[in-house]
């Protein structure tokens, strides 16, 4: 999730406040065909990704059509993006509480002396596969290379030949697929409700803070670090100051790293 | 119809704008009239009032290019400093709704700890985060700030004393309405004057192009800091307001999304480049969402706003107001070359 | 382009005219309702309209009020104070409405009560919890809910029957859920029931995990939660997950719910929770108008009523009621008049024998002992010691064993949980 975000900011430069929403509605979507037409989990994955994809090249149409500065400007639209696709769904879902049952999930086995349940299994295993197949496609692939050029400097890319807004295009598609990936499981583990798309979106923005745009061994990194210390805060210092540890971690990345993501300043 | 002579159409104008905007403070003006009694007017006003000083207040800081997306901190602690102070100490709401403002300046020095080395997006990010550091703060201090209880039964607004008279400004909505106008009005002549003066050709200066402004000679930092301070000065004292005129305020509600997002909102659709913009933007769009939509649309409401944004954004990214002088060579409004 | 100051002028004019054109019923009573229908407290605030439109329409059915029809007027508040303010401005000193109802939360009843006095429009509030509301010396301001009402039942069930070793109270940031966490842990106090933690969380939280860890090491055996359904939910299921069974898990807010339950699935073994009322469980002698309640319910909903809706509903027929009381006297229905007449009430409804002290909180509002459903809380497993199982056959013995009514089409099996 925080990988889809990383890299439609990092080829684009558009920050998407709206990636949660986007994800509590893949997972709606998930939910609807489960409940409604009784499709089986496997089966609503690639209709959540059909649905997020189409969202996200309508996205896409609309952030290129903002001017500069682009970060910000961005960060606007999506908030009323995020706004409207909250109310949708508040409208569409109602406020209650959703979660698609998948009583297989929730039995437990014993692997190498921890207690999983399947369901953070497939979690674990789902994210790692997709994470290194995306290495894989960002390492070794040219495709992957162009999109990492781009990534690294857009004015030289585009030198270079490589069709960057073709790239920012990709970008998204890659981004959507991955949320359609995610929305489904987010469906099976955690509740869907309209309001979580602005907690899984802060979450993916800390993490792509933290861990750099290209380097996706450092956004797992960031984001088991992050979960860490906020259990930790949650243990010793009292539930009541999770969200605070959380937001001076995220402060004080910043202030040490002010520059963000993109190494060196554009000066 | 012939096109005017391009020498002459700017200050046509300007000179219609200038009439507009006279027309619109003699309505303000008379408002208590207009609305024949019915208190209900005057509520809604009010408080489109208190949103628009707020818009203001933010759009001090979006001057030098800086976007806060956390201003809810500020607002918030001004609401808690002049809300504890008048409640536990008796202190009279004249005193506390500036110093409710100071402390909000305190709580900028840490914002700027934090993040004057951030620009654009990953400032407003942090500006984001940074509400959690106050909110946690109020709600876990129960000893001083009741935690998350909240404020329950705040005096009003203060009371004014003329001569003789004692004026219970809070009793009284005609009363409540003129003093948030007054401040409107107070705070409109700061910005105006801000703008005018070197430090805002300075900060616009610093948003349109930092690198050149610095070799200028511009101490971008110092101006910066200055920006992030009266903007937070003036939404604590107008998160003050608020507290005094709902009167129950808990750290949920003051430090909540809502006050963070609405300046934002009024200010893009208003024209954040512009001084008055902001302002127009939350006296049209507050009153027209309670008394238009509320009765057609009631579930409507975030749809407007998060509609308006996305198109203001898209189509008119100086806002309304801000797209009336755009293709002027020079904007008496601004002071700056458009 | 130049359509700013037009703009201006003619919004003004619109909204003059529509003023001046709003028709005026003559012979029906108004009554007026504010609730978040949207923002933060959407889902409550509805719940509560149709509760009130519920009692609305059956009044009506009756013949009304002396043969005057009630028209009832709804607002929305945003859940945003200024906005609940200015409705109530709006029902009070132009609609002219007679009493007003509804709401939920303290930080929008507060200013709304605040309004009504102004105006000496009376206001029976639906859904309003802490203290110091009532302590404001407002004559205009009654409620049918009161914390208290939480309170002394879970207190009793923890002192004498439940007897915990290791108690934990957790509790959400909000003003409600805090109120209740002190009151309880003072009540507690003076029992002499020993607190072995006690909580904060935000509610929304979406990872329970080292909370539960922390009870887990603490080795906490009865945990009361004030959080709401969502945190339910998520922590009773997280509990599963990792393997922690307390005793009893106890939720005063939002567990009696059927959505609820149906969410919870196999995950509430050992859940326990208050209500004031729910089909199937009303004060005794109020069976019929309880069932008359749900059936109209259904018919305008088409889904099973719960607590909060009857909050809505009891409100407004406490409303009606005085109002009602008041025509009767052949005395205009002014506010005093009907302010004299709630002073005066003692009506005997599904949710509660409503009658009011003098600061107008409900003086027998009380979830009922012993608490709703679901099921006793005890080890399958042959492992737990057998000082524990007996601890548990005493409860069951103590308490008996309450089933979620079969009404709701859901029915539980014995030891197990309603599945869907």
């Amino acid at each position: 999730m925080a990988l889809g975000f990383a890299l439609i900011f990092g080829v684009t430069h558009t920050f998407n406040l709206a990636h949660g929403e986007l994800l509590v509605l893949a997972g709606y979507v998930a939910y609807w065909l489960w409940k409604a037409y009784g499709v089986s989990l496997f089966f609503t994955f690639p209709a959540a990704i059909l649905a997020t994809l189409a969202l996200c090249l309508v996205l896409q149409r609309l952030f290129s059509r903002l001017r500069e500065p682009m970060e910000m400007n961005s960060i606007v639209l999506s908030f009323g993006l995020a706004i409207l696709l909250q109310n949708g769904m508040l409208f569409f879902f109602s406020g209650d509480y959703r979660l698609i049952h998948v009583p297989l999930l929730n039995q437990r086995f014993r692997l190498l002396g921890i207690s999983l349940s399947y369901g953070q299994f497939t979690l674990l295993t789902l994210s790692l596969l997709v994470l290194g197949l995306t290495y894989v496609l960002m390492r070794h692939t040219y495709l992957g290379k162009a999109l990492r050029a781009t990534i690294q400097d857009r004015e030289s890319a585009a030198l270079a030949g490589i069709n960057v807004s073709g790239m920012g295009i990709l970008a998204f598609a890659i981004g959507a697929v991955l949320i359609g990936l995610a929305g489904p499981l987010f469906g099976c583990i955690h509740y869907l409700y309209p309001t979580a798309g602005l907690q899984a979106t802060l979450i993916a923005i800390t993490i792509t803070i933290f861990a750099g745009v290209g380097r996706i061994g450092s956004l797992i990194l960031g984001g088991w670090i992050l979960g860490f210390a906020e259990s930790c805060a949650v243990v010793f210092l009292g539930a009541s100051w999770r969200e605070l540890v959380s937001a001076l971690m995220l402060l004080t990345l910043m202030a040490l790293r002010p520059y963000g993501i993109l190494g060196t300043e554009e000066k | 119809m012939t096109k005017a002579p391009p020498t002459s159409e700017p200050l046509k104008n300007s000179a219609i704008a200038q009439v507009g905007l006279l027309l619109g403070l003699a309505i303000l003006l008379v408002i208590p009239l207009l609305a024949g009694g019915h208190d209900y007017v005057l509520q809604v006003f009010t408080h489109g009032l208190l949103l628009a000083t707020l818009a203001l207040a933010w759009n001090i800081l979006a001057i030098s290019g800086s976007i806060s997306l956390g201003h809810a901190a500020f607002f918030g602690v001004g609401a808690y400093t002049s809300g504890l102070l008048s409640l536990e100490l008796g202190v009279s709401s004249w005193a506390t709704i500036p110093t409710a403002g100071l402390a909000a300046m305190a709580v900028a020095v840490l914002v700027w700890l934090f993040c004057h080395r951030l620009r654009g997006a990953y400032f407003a990010l942090a500006t984001l985060a940074f509400v959690e550091i106050p909110r946690v703060l109020t709600d876990n201090w129960d000893g001083l700030t009741r935690g998350s209880l909240g404020l329950v039964g705040l005096p009003g607004l203060p009371a004014l004393r003329l001569g003789s008279h004692h004026f219970d400004i809070s009793a009284s909505s005609i009363g409540s309405y003129y003093f948030v106008l007054v401040y409107g009005l107070l705070l409109l002549a700061v910005v105006t004057f801000i703008f005018r003066s070197n430090l805002g050709l300075a900060l616009q200066a610093i948003r349109e192009e930092e690198t050149a402004a610095e070799s200028l000679g511009i101490q971008v930092q110092r101006y910066r800091l200055l920006a992030l301070l009266l903007s937070a000065l003036f939404s604590g004292i107008t998160g003050a307001c608020y507290a005094h005129l709902i009167r129950y305020i808990e750290p949920g509600m003051v430090y909540g999304l809502h006050f963070s997002a609405i300046p934002v909102i009024f200010a893009i659709c208003g024209g954040r480049f512009t001084i008055i913009g902001p302002a127009l933007a939350a006296l049209v769009l507050y009153p027209m969402d309670q008394f238009l939509l509320h009765p057609l649309l009631p579930a409507g409401h975030e749809f407007l706003y998060g509609a308006v944004i996305i198109l203001a954004i898209l189509f008119l990214p100086s806002g309304f107001w801000g797209q009336l002088w755009k293709g002027q060579r020079v904007s008496i409004k601004t002071g700056s070359i458009e | 382009m130049f359509c700013k100051r037009r703009w201006f002028v003619s919004c003004f004019l619109l909204f003059f005219l529509w003023c001046t054109t709003t028709p005026v019923v003559a012979e029906s009573v108004k009554i007026g309702e504010i609730n978040p229908l949207t923002g933060r407290l959407a889902k409550q605030g509805l719940e509560i309209h149709q509760g009130v439109a519920v009692a609305v329409a059956e009044v009506n059915d009756r013949g009304g009020l002396n043969g005057r029809q009630v028209e009832l007027i709804s607002r929305d508040d945003q859940s945003q104070p200024d906005v609940a303010i200015s409705r109530a401005e709006e029902l009070c000193g132009w609609r002219k409405v007679c009493g007003l109802t509804g709401g939920y939360v303290d930080s929008l009843v507060g200013p709304i009560s605040e309004v009504a006095k102004k105006y000496e429009v009376v206001y029976v509030a639906s859904a309003s919890l802490q203290k110091e509301l009532s302590q404001r010396e407002n004559p205009y301001f009654f409620r049918v809910a009161k914390l208290q009402g939480f309170i002394q039942p879970i207190c009793d069930l923890l002192s004498e029957k439940l007897r915990p070793q290791r108690l934990a109270i957790l509790y959400a940031a909000t003003p409600g859920s805090s109120e209740f966490a002190h009151d309880l842990e003072n009540c507690l106090h003076s029992r002499g029931t020993p607190l072995h933690l006690i909580e904060k969380f935000r509610p929304g939280t979406p990872d329970f995990t080292p909370l539960i860890a922390k009870l887990a090491s603490m080795q906490i055996d009865v945990i009361v939660s004030g959080g709401f359904s969502a945190d339910h939910l998520l922590f009773v299921r997280q509990l599963k997950e990792n393997r922690v069974s307390p005793m009893a898990y106890l939720g005063p807010f939002g567990i009696a719910y059927e959505s609820f339950i149906r969410e919870m699935g196999e995950n509430g073994e050992y859940l326990y929770s208050t209500c004031a009322w729910n089909p199937g469980i009303t004060q005794p002698g109020t069976e019929k108008l309880s069932e008359d309640f749900v059936e109209r319910f259904r018919r305008m909903f088409q889904r099973q009523p719960n607590t909060t809706n009857m909050h809505g509903y009891t409100s407004t027929r406490v409303l009606l009621a005085a109002m009602r009381n008041v025509v009767r006297r052949n005395k205009p229905l002014t506010g005093p008049n009907i302010r004299q007449a709630l002073a005066e009430l003692d009506l005997l409804l599904p949710m509660e024998r409503v009658a009011f002290d003098k600061h107008g909180d409900p003086l027998h509002y009380q979830h009922p002992e012993p608490l709703l459903p679901l099921s006793i809380p005890c080890p399958n497993g042959v492992n737990e010691s057998s000082a524990h199982v007996d601890h548990c056959s005493r409860i069951r013995h103590h308490l008996g064993l309450i089933l979620y009514p079969c009404g709701t089409g859901i029915c539980p099996d014995i030891w197990g949980y309603p599945h869907l």
